[in-house]
């Protein structure tokens, strides 16, 4: 009895912690049943508004959960969990606004589309505050579950299937490995323990002879990050998983859980395994140099704009390890939630731009970007702002992020990373460039001029405007980043 | 000399139920019958059910024999039964890439079973079922092991399990957006 009631007692106790996500979690679970019963058949985009009002709600919540502890303490709420949280609803709302147009154009509006959505930003919410890598696991694999379904959403799609199967095979292969790691872990610490905090004290007290099974399990963990972050070399999903999804979906995978997945890996690498440094940061940093190179120089050869941002986004996730490898996990952390943040502004205004130009999924080559500022000068000069924040040109937004990144990692005392981060930044201001130059200085293709969807320009619009916002402020930034982490 | 080797046995009963259900796994992968694939899936489960019971995890036994053996490979069966797979036949196990891919295996495999036999597991193998000293108060774990493990589910890994039950949730609902007949 008296167990019982203690655990009530710590129920009650830690439920607040967890509001944002119990909301969600509810509302998803009503909208499956029953509320998609009283929806008539070609309404369901209502479900759309439900789905934003949600995410906003769960936003509003976390800016009220206290901070502490929970669950036999496999979930923590702190300032980087909440500042994290902020990122994924945003990217999930902004989600649902670009999922408009070409949901509508497909009449393929269904009420699973948005739950799904909404499951994958409550497994985020879970994985940026984990503190125990079984729970890091769980929360990590709700995410991931429902992206590959939301990847192959459009089933009559040949591309959009295969890009779902691939990811979803890959995934759970990598799935596999993170946690042959994790078990590797446990049991060379005595097989007591998973929380990061006491792992980390376990580890540093463990014999030379167990060193060699300690590295093979942290190895393993990162090899299952890198691959959810998509690093190279555990890239090769990316591309054509970002190719065949719906590119709202794309939008989406591109921002929200590389978002959570960084907080995660930074938690984990940081406080879990902050104690052994030495001993992953050699890996760590071969997969940030050769994730820059490669994404940049891969980039370079695209034809479609969506493999284009997916080859940039691996370069992005190698700038973010950076982050990752600094010894001053706050100062790490927080350079990454500035770069996300910036980074899901740029991304959510390129995606609308591509999806206006897209319509029902033939245009989204970098050719029919020619001619753009003929055509449609404001939506020119918005992927012009856009794309060259995302080179980091300054004084834009996007140099301020790559500035606190590469400082932080010089401070730490990766001169070589920082100056291939340099030198591959420069590779990728050509090819985003090179689109502007096609906007700009090439003669639009015959055609009537397709009309502007109103929530697509209302988030290019918000994203410009934000770029060019955060620009005026961008010395600010970092400071900024810092009251709310 | 037989009964040294018996007594080898006895003392290894986990290593032995380790290597049927690597066995089994490997015999689900390379049978070109399908069916035949399923045999080795429940060979290699009930080989993890033999590999819980030699940590006296009795209860996880007993759930893993329930489950798998008793549902999931019927399940399977229906599936094969159901699904024509005559027509994926043509299609070879390897490819231009195989030799590449075997050779980074058999890297991989070498590495890891050196750090196996270099470091060679502790004491952790023989711990039973391992429970915070605060959930297993007034428990004897070894002994009361449904116990153990609910403790373990509702106390200690709650938050977990509760994510846990959302994912099959989102495996259900998933289904059903891909195979659904008409979407509005």
């Amino acid at each position: 009895m008296s167990f019982a009631a203690g655990l009530w007692g710590t129920l009650v106790r830690d439920l607040p912690l967890i509001y944002p996500q119990l909301l969600i979690l509810v509302a998803a679970t009503v909208m499956l049943w029953p509320g998609d019963v009283f929806v008539p058949k070609g309404g369901k985009g209502q479900w759309a508004a439900v789905t934003v009002v949600v995410l906003a709600a769960a936003a509003f919540l976390v800016s009220r959960t206290p901070s502490g502890m929970g669950f036999s303490r496999m979930y923590q709420v702190d300032g980087i969990t909440r500042g994290f949280q902020y990122l994924c609803l945003a990217a999930g709302i902004i989600t649902v606004l670009l999922s408009q147009l070409q949901l509508n154009l497909h009449k393929d509006q269904s009420v699973e589309y948005y739950a799904l959505i909404l499951y994958s930003v409550t497994g985020m919410l879970f994985l940026v505050g984990a503190s125990d890598l079984v729970s890091v696991y769980f929360s990590l694999e709700l995410m991931a579950l429902c992206i590959y379904i939301l990847v192959a959403y459009f089933r009559e799609q040949e591309r959009s299937i295969e890009a779902g199967v691939k990811y979803f095979l890959l995934g759970a292969f990598s799935s596999g490995i993170l946690l042959f790691g994790i078990s590797l872990l446990f049991a060379a610490t005595g097989g007591v323990t998973t929380n990061l905090a006491d792992l980390n004290e376990k580890l540093a007290l463990l014999p030379a002879s167990s060193n060699l099974l300690v590295f093979l399990g942290i190895l393993m963990v990162l090899v299952g990050f890198c691959f959810k972050v998509a690093a190279v070399p555990f890239h090769m999903w990316s591309p054509d998983a970002y190719d065949g999804a719906p590119t709202a979906i794309t939008a989406f995978m591109s921002m929200a859980p590389k978002a959570a997945s960084l907080a995660a890996f930074a938690r984990v690498f940081g406080s879990g395994f902050g104690g052994l440094h030495a001993e992953w940061t050699a890996p760590l940093a071969f997969v940030a140099a050769a994730s820059m190179i490669l994404g940049n120089v891969a980039a370079l050869r695209q034809q479609t704009m969506k493999r284009l941002l997916a080859y940039s986004s691996i370069a992005h996730v190698g700038y973010m390890l950076l982050g990752v490898l600094s010894s001053n996990v706050p100062g790490g952390v927080q350079a990454i939630w500035l770069y996300m943040l910036t980074y899901l502004l740029m991304q959510s205004g390129a995606f609308g731009i591509i999806i206006y130009l897209q319509g029902k999924g033939e245009g989204e080559r970098i050719e029919d970007f020619r001619g753009l500022a003929r055509t449609r000068p404001v939506l020119a000069f918005a992927m012009m702002v856009i794309l060259l924040s995302l080179a980091g040109i300054p004084p834009l937004v996007g140099f301020f992020s790559k500035f606190y990144l590469f400082k932080l990692a010089i401070e730490q005392g990766h001169v070589t990373l920082t100056v291939i981060a340099l030198l591959t930044s420069a590779v990728a201001a050509y090819y985003y460039l090179a689109v502007v130059a096609a906007m700009y200085f090439k003669e639009p293709a015959e055609g009537e001029v397709k009309p502007v969807s109103g929530i697509t320009s209302l988030v290019v619009g918000m994203s410009c405007a934000l770029v060019l916002a955060g620009t005026l402020f961008g010395a600010y930034l970092l400071d900024w980043a810092g009251t709310i982490l | 000399m037989v009964e040294t080797f018996l007594a080898f046995i006895g003392r290894n009963l986990f290593l032995v139920f380790g290597l049927m259900a690597v066995g089994g796994a490997l015999a689900l992968v390379f049978s070109k019958n399908a069916v035949h694939s399923v045999v080795g899936f429940l060979f290699s489960m009930l080989s993890v059910a033999g590999c819980y019971l030699c940590m006296s995890a009795e209860f996880l036994a007993v759930a893993q024999l329930l489950v798998y053996a008793g549902g999931i490979v019927v399940l399977f069966l229906f599936v094969v039964m159901l699904v024509e797979m005559t027509k994926f036949k043509e299609k070879g196990l390897f490819q231009s890439q195989t030799p590449y891919a075997l050779v980074a295996v058999a890297i991989g495999a070498a590495a890891i079973v050196g750090v196996f036999v270099s470091t060679w597991f502790t004491k952790s193998a023989d711990v039973a079922l391992t429970l915070d000293p605060g959930l297993a108060r007034g428990l004897d774990v070894a002994k009361e092991n449904s116990q153990a493990v609910s403790r373990g589910l509702f106390a200690g890994y709650l938050l977990p399990f509760e994510i846990l039950s959302v994912i099959l949730l989102v495996a259900l609902v998933g289904a059903v957006t891909l195979a659904k007949k008409e979407r509005v």
